[in-house]
């Protein structure tokens, strides 16, 4: 069976090491037999997002950005949008999160539409929240049910009713720093701030997107994988956390 | 007054720390004196019979200001510079300080300094250097420096507020660093390298300045050396590569042990290995002929030339021979794989990933290293340091077979050295303070000099 990975901007939305969340779900699936595809989606092409299974929308620099923004909004909204109707998964990480919600607003008050794929909003924040962050998650299939990474951000996100949080944080900032939630969940949309990467130290959650995305091609279990190599990753920031 | 106040007691800090085995005394006594007079580096660099150098950019400082101190401590004039690691204003005071006499004068003909990329500003404002050397611009520790273009912003604008008769030496083959060049007043003296022969024709995934700054296209690169390093122009014909004034050609890589190049018809030779020494070779060869020394000159002190610790420094343990390469970022992580993998042929590796503050606290980054290399080639992979768990899932999904992870660096030494046959080489890849760790356990073990013998 095929898993189809669709990568948006891989040559300028990747500056906080997410490629690893793109390894770990080719590698997780490629373990289970799956026939993998990576397809890249840069600037001006849109070739292949019918067939996506799932697609990663990293962060990038603030000048990159705005190099892919207009594209975003021209050549790739559409697509993403039909792809996700018919039941691909996303997970957006940072940057690309920002820019799946209804907007951006900068510190001076300038707003950015995003292509409100979900229901977030985001707005500029003074200090920069920079750290470790550990999450309890809402997502029940989690086992365990903690998430772990690093956030580095300025923006602060706010969820409108139709999203939910990924999770809550136990340690960290997440979304805005205020309701201690971090993340987003809207149909078979996940968006967060954590890089780390995200994925390859928590399985469970690479695992949670590959199933819901093969689920339109009838999938809805996963052989189990020998996890105790990224789990012992795991452990370590959640006992960190507890010094 | 304050002066001579601020470099006795900054001097007795120096003392005091290295007697009571603090470490080598490099940073806290510039922290000292800058606390009882601010203006104590800008007094004391004054003091400089023929002035001060600065060097800044990702990789390669340390090198390539050893390498110049080098040239002309060889060409006879006294060098101030400061250690490795300690490149902060604060090392750099200290360093000034530990040379000045009684009196509080520095005497020294040259400071030599290493400068981070982001105290460039504030370095060379007191500094007031008579050439700068900016030798690339890759991402590196985000959570300290934030994005690459605050520094590169940063580094323009210190550049543009140094007085005309300071001359920027840059690397043309960067084209984020291009960029800073092109905006100044002043014409800069580029370097970069054309060799067709050590190219490779595809960007690294962790390549940043891949765009046209001009019009926001994506960059044609006719060839890539390190990085996004290479040779590269625009399509819409905005932005292309400066020609360099000083390029090396007919490059020779001979795995860690030496490089050679020809720089305008002048042959060079180093006991350094790997192409991004070639760029540090190339940027210390364009400061000796922006001074006024001669090309033979500099190709034999050169000759003689010995790497700073940590950086391919060769040891020996129990028979197997040990080579420190610090490696600390995606960019300079892939130049010191490829070189132990292509070039040295190498088979037996510990890498070691620290998250402190002088590593950068987020390791996201080494999912942007191409680890994948080693597959098929490495024997034995310890990965270590303490996010030593971090690297072994990294190499889990780079198709890497890994020993167990081992945070504590002696275990992680004996592993490395068990897995190691006698006679064999095992490279040490090393984030800064997991080199430190490694190295402090070496020292304890009576197999390496403390650092600040080096």
């Amino acid at each position: 069976m095929k898993f189809i990975v669709g990568w948006l901007y891989p040559d300028l939305m990747n500056i906080y090491g997410d490629r690893g969340n793109i390894l770990t779900l080719l590698k997780r699936a490629e373990w289970r037999g799956y026939d993998t595809r990576l397809i890249e989606l840069g600037r001006g092409t849109t070739n292949g997002m019918a067939e996506v299974d799932l697609f990663f929308f990293g962060g990038g620099q603030d000048r990159e950005q705005a190099l892919v923004y207009e594209d975003l909004l021209e050549h790739k909204q559409a697509p993403l949008e039909r792809a996700v109707a018919a039941g691909a998964g996303v997970l957006a990480v940072c940057g690309g999160y920002q820019l799946l919600g209804h907007y951006y607003q900068t510190g001076d008050g300038e707003r950015y539409p995003g292509i409100g794929l979900i229901d977030v909003r985001t707005e500029a924040g003074k200090r920069r929240f920079i750290g470790d962050v550990i999450v309890d998650t809402n997502l029940a299939d989690l086992k365990p049910s903690t998430l772990v990474g690093f956030e580095n951000h300025s923006g602060r996100t706010f969820l409108g009713p139709k999203a939910r949080p990924l999770g809550r944080v136990r340690a960290g900032f997440g979304n805005n720093g205020e309701d201690h939630m971090e993340g987003c969940l809207q149909a078979s949309v996940v968006g967060s701030y954590l890089h780390g990467s995200l994925l390859p130290k928590n399985p469970h959650l690479a695992d949670h997107l590959i199933r819901t995305a093969l689920m339109r091609r009838g999938v809805t279990d996963l052989a189990p994988l020998d996890d105790s190599i990224e789990l012992a990753a795991h452990e370590k920031i959640l006992a960190r956390a507890q010094r | 007054m304050r002066r001579a106040a601020a470099v006795w007691a900054g001097k007795a800090t120096g003392a005091l720390s290295r007697i009571s085995r603090l470490g080598g005394g490099t940073t806290l006594p510039g922290d000292v004196a800058r606390a009882i007079d601010p203006d104590v580096l800008r007094k004391l660099s004054r003091d400089l019979a023929h002035g001060a150098i600065v060097i800044t950019g990702t990789n390669g400082k340390t090198t390539t200001a050893r390498l110049i101190g080098w040239l002309l401590e060889g060409a006879g004039h006294s060098v101030v510079s400061n250690r490795a690691g300690a490149n902060l204003i604060f090392g750099a005071t200290a360093a000034a300080l530990d040379r000045a006499g009684a009196n509080g004068r520095l005497r020294a003909d040259w400071g030599v300094f290493e400068i981070d990329e982001a105290s460039l500003e504030r370095a060379v404002d007191e500094i007031q250097p008579r050439a700068t050397i900016v030798l690339n611009l890759f991402r590196d520790q985000l959570d300290r420096y934030g994005e690459l273009e605050t520094i590169a912003k940063k580094i323009e604008s210190a550049l543009a507020r140094l007085p005309g008769e300071s001359r920027a030496l840059l690397n043309a083959d960067d084209p984020r660093v291009a960029e800073i060049g092109l905006n100044l007043e002043s014409k800069p003296l580029w370097f970069g390298l054309d060799d067709e022969s050590v190219a490779v024709h595809e960007l690294p995934h962790a390549a940043d300045a891949r765009t046209c700054p001009r019009c926001g296209a994506s960059l044609l690169f006719d060839a890539v050396y390190v990085g996004h390093d290479g040779v590269y122009r625009c399509p819409n014909g905005d932005f292309a590569r400066p020609a360099p004034e000083l390029a090396a050609t007919n490059i020779e890589l001979n795995g860690f042990d030496s490089l050679g190049m020809d720089v305008n018809g002048v042959r060079i030779e180093l006991p350094l290995g790997g192409l991004y020494n070639a760029y540090n070779a190339l940027a210390a060869f364009a400061t000796g002929k922006a001074l006024g020394l001669d090309s033979t000159f500099i190709a034999d002190r050169f000759r003689t030339f010995r790497a700073a610790f940590g950086r391919q420094e060769r040891l020996e343990a129990k028979g197997r021979r040990l080579n420190l390469v610090l490696s600390k970022n995606p960019a300079g992580f892939n130049e010191t794989l490829r070189t132990a993998i292509d070039l040295a042929g190498g088979h037996f590796f510990l890498i070691g990933l620290n998250d402190r503050r002088a590593d950068g606290t987020d390791v996201s980054w080494i999912w942007d290293v191409d680890f994948e290399h080693l597959r098929g080639h490495a024997r034995v992979v310890v990965p270590g340091g303490n996010r030593a768990a971090d690297l072994a899932v990294r190499l889990k999904y780079a198709g890497v077979e890994s020993a167990p992870a081992e945070s504590d660096p002696g275990r992680a030494l004996d592993a490395l050295i068990e897995a190691t046959p006698e006679g064999e080489t095992a490279h040490l890849l090393c984030t800064y303070t997991a080199m430190l760790d490694l190295r402090a356990e070496l020292v304890r073990r009576g197999w390496a000099k403390p650092y600040w013998e080096t």
